[in-house]
């Protein structure tokens, strides 16, 4: 049951993040030298916002699930078990964030698994310190 | 490399949304239920919404970023296999299956 104070709310976070998601399609399809039509990357927004709120869900029953009240990078990695190539590369780029953390002093393993499925590798991130 | 990505701040914002909600439901499905809880600390902890650690929405975001790129990267590959310019809707269709399976 939505308040009308909650229904602005999910209008304005759902208009933040087409704008994400266009930004992030163009350059994608811009990667295969093609355009993508306006009405595809707004059915792709919408769909990633459903995505991303079901996810919040899955996200808190994992956390309870193991008693605990914070999500934590386990729950995202469990939550992609439904495909191995996208669960290996979200546990290598988790372990990227982790290394990157202060109290570890460990280098940055190189992800060398690669996706087979025909995508810009992003599997090795360089985040710009 | 500069990765066009989500923002935390705001996929937090949406789990947040998500979160609370959820723990009003709690709350309000508590408060009917006429029983004494038999863990008293259960019942605090029930009503106080989910959070999430920072790495945690770090790799949300990048899982959603996968998500969209996939969806595009596939839709693309069809694209492509019918010598077209441009990605349309019925391409999007026809990957849109496997794409739901797969998230």
């Amino acid at each position: 049951m939505e308040t009308e104070e909650d229904q602005s709310l999910t209008a304005l976070l759902r208009d933040r993040f087409r704008l994400s998601t266009i930004s992030i399609a163009q350059a994608q399809a811009k990667v295969n030298d093609l355009e993508v039509s306006e009405t595809v990357v707004a059915c792709v927004a919408d769909l990633a916002f459903k995505y991303a709120e079901q996810l919040g869900k899955d996200l808190e029953l994992f956390a309870q699930h193991a008693g605990r009240k914070s999500v934590n990078m386990e729950d995202v990695i469990l939550a992609a078990h439904r495909n191995e190539h996208l669960a290996a590369s979200l546990r290598s780029f988790g372990n990227e964030l982790k290394a990157k953390e202060p109290q570890s002093e460990r280098k940055r393993k190189k992800a060398s698994k690669k996706e087979d499925k025909p995508r810009a590798s992003t599997s090795v991130v360089d985040i710009p310190d | 490399m500069e990765v066009n990505s989500f923002d935390p701040d705001l996929i937090h914002s949406i789990f947040k949304l998500v979160w609370t909600r959820r723990a009003l439901e709690r709350e309000k499905n508590e408060s009917a239920d006429a029983l004494d809880s038999e863990a008293g600390a259960g019942a605090s902890k029930k009503s106080r919404p989910t959070s999430a650690n920072g790495n945690a929405l770090k790799l949300s975001c990048e899982f959603l970023r996968i998500f969209v790129t996939e969806a595009v990267q596939r839709a693309a590959a069809i694209a492509e296999a019918e010598d077209v310019s441009k990605i349309e809707a019925t391409h999007l269709e026809r990957i849109l299956p496997q794409l739901l399976l797969d998230f």
